[in-house]
């Protein structure tokens, strides 16, 4: 359903560029139905009420110079089409918006071996908000330092040149991120996790058994009565590949899907997998049951959580409980720089389940400390 | 690790550059602001030549083009031609300029003036995709009637073009040389050598 919305987007783009008037009434209709189909919030953003005036004053403009020089008839014909073009290309750029991220950059300029630059894309995605703060502060200094419009304009080169400044400086702390963390932290934004407790991170290469080792360390924990919340993401495998994840609450023991490895390549957040809103609920449902003295277990964070997206808001909340017991989360190798950049913790220790064998379970439960054995 | 600073910095005035087009350009185009070509060309002139100042190695202007490219394209004005070859010219006109003068002033200067001097070209191919054959005509019948009111009557429109480019182009020139002065400022400020 979607591939075929994205297609008569697509289509309808094409003919309301190059088809006859009659075409580009019909491709407006079926871009906006296409639209609504593939990316609801899309289209609302897209179709906001300033974005409407905008392509109303545009329209009305370009029919008044036609209809002066050509008659009132073609001056409505001309100004109609430009309307429906505008609103098909805005309806278009809203929905392309909203699909791109910089993981996707980064997967598909992989794929054609340009990998830098879809660094470069990412980072240019990544810094938008930061630039916009930027100005916005700027802007800001030169209007509490101007008494009127005049005045204002007349620091406008000063406010340039200050906006130039601080994007310099930006790029430089990229560039210092870059060198300290690898490059592919230049793809990441930042999310800062606060958590009161030392926070154990539990890694290790793919099909290394870090999920046995948690739910061991849960189990353990839950026989000598601790309070254990959260959950763990056991693979689904078919011929030894995998192709999906479920999610298990480790509290309830209840299970549900969370993800399926797409067969068109159309995955979720830029993924292989299409995800359920069914195992996202349960994951934030698992965690609402944090509380004083509880071992909160994430098992794991991916990228999706550290781009904000996913169980992050519902791991934010849980970790922000006063007197936690402990917080123990799971992440890919790859992704423990990130982490940890991004964690706002009172003390992180990383544990390595393939370097540390058949201790890790042992390891893992004494970095949780032993207030938690003691509880 | 290679130094990342040249790809972080073409990334990040690039994304200026293209956060510049997308909103304040989409404002100005669909407002039909007089003049809006230049004051965005100006912007762009501003973008690159303190981008090539702050990193003088060949080929970041031209990634910095690219980049805004990218921000362009998912905005209202990025699926019209125009801009995009304007974004295109620019960039490649600015590092042809200064890899070709060695970095100095007078690249500055050159770049500007092809990347200024392009936009009544670029106008026209914005006008003829988004408007259709119908606009255009209307658009160079207006600059005929405006030619002579001034009394400049019977001009060829394509001699008017010509003089609107090679006047835009000469604003360009003092535009790449103005973005030299002010990214000298800026290299001061952030405490380098310019």
């Amino acid at each position: 359903m979607n591939r075929l919305a994205g297609f008569l987007l697509a289509t309808s783009v094409v003919a309301v560029l190059f088809g006859p008037p009659l075409y580009a009434v019909w491709a407006a209709a079926i871009a906006i139905v296409a639209a609504w189909i593939l990316d609801p919030p899309a289209l609302r953003a897209g179709l906001r009420v300033g974005a409407i005036l905008a392509i109303v004053f545009a329209a009305s403009i370009t029919a008044g110079v036609v209809a002066w020089a050509a008659g009132p008839q073609r001056g409505i014909e001309t100004g109609g089409m430009v309307m429906l073009r505008l609103l098909v290309l805005t309806v278009g750029a809203a929905v392309l918006v909203r699909s791109v991220n910089a993981e996707t950059l980064l997967r598909m300029t992989r794929k054609i071996g340009m990998e830098r630059l879809g660094l470069v894309l990412g980072l240019a995605l990544n810094s938008l908000p930061r630039l916009a703060e930027a100005a916005a502060d700027v802007w800001t200094a030169s209007r509490v330092r101007s008494d009127g419009a005049v005045a204002r304009l007349r620091r406008l080169p000063g406010v340039g040149e200050v906006l130039l400044s601080h994007t310099a400086r930006i790029a430089e702390e990229a560039a210092a991120a870059a060198s300290l963390r690898g490059h592919s932290a230049l793809t990441r934004p930042g999310n800062t996790l606060r958590s009161p407790v030392r926070v154990v991170v539990v890694t290790g290469p793919s099909n290394s058994g870090k999920t046995e080792v948690v739910t061991t360390v849960a189990g353990q924990l839950q026989s000598v009565g601790v309070d254990v919340v959260g959950f763990v993401q056991p693979g689904e495998l078919l011929e030894g590949k995998k192709v999906g994840f479920r999610l298990r609450d480790l509290a309830s023991g209840q299970e549900a899907p969370l993800a399926s490895l797409s067969e068109r390549d159309d995955g979720d957040f830029g993924t292989r997998f299409q995800f359920s809103d069914g195992g996202f609920r349960l994951g934030r449902e698992a965690l609402s049951r944090t509380a004083p003295d509880s071992v909160v277990i994430i098992d794991e964070l991916g990228p999706i959580e550290l781009r904000g997206q996913g169980h992050m808001p519902a791991v934010r909340k849980a970790l922000a409980v006063a007197d936690l017991g402990g917080a123990m989360i799971v992440v890919r190798r790859s992704l423990v720089p990130s982490l940890l950049a991004e964690l706002d913790a009172s003390d992180a220790v990383v544990i390595d389940v393939e370097s540390e064998g058949g201790r890790s379970v042992d390891v893992i439960i004494d970095a949780l400390g032993a207030r938690i054995l003691v509880g | 690790m290679k130094d990342a600073r040249p790809w972080t910095y073409a990334a990040l005035f690039g994304t200026l550059w293209g956060a510049i087009e997308a909103t304040l350009g989409t404002a100005v185009h669909l407002g039909k602001l007089p003049l809006r070509g230049t004051i965005m060309g100006l912007a762009g002139l501003l973008c690159l030549i303190c981008l090539r100042r702050l990193q003088p190695r060949a080929g970041v202007c031209l990634l910095a083009g690219v980049v805004a490219v990218f921000l362009k394209i998912f905005t209202l004005g990025g699926l019209y031609p125009g801009p995009i070859i304007g974004i295109c010219i620019q960039a490649l006109a600015l590092e042809v300029a200064l890899t070709g003068t060695g970095g100095r002033a007078i690249g500055a200067a050159i770049g500007g003036f092809v990347a200024l001097a392009t936009n009544p070209l670029q106008k026209l191919v914005t006008m003829w995709v988004v408007t259709g054959t119908e606009a255009v005509r209307s658009y160079l019948r207006l600059l005929q009637e405006s030619a002579a009111a001034v009394g400049l009557e019977g001009l060829n429109p394509t001699v008017i073009i010509t003089t609107v480019a090679t006047a835009t182009g000469a604003v360009g020139a003092a535009g790449g040389l103005w973005a030299w002065w002010v990214a000298g400022r800026v290299m001061r400020r952030l405490g380098k050598r310019s």
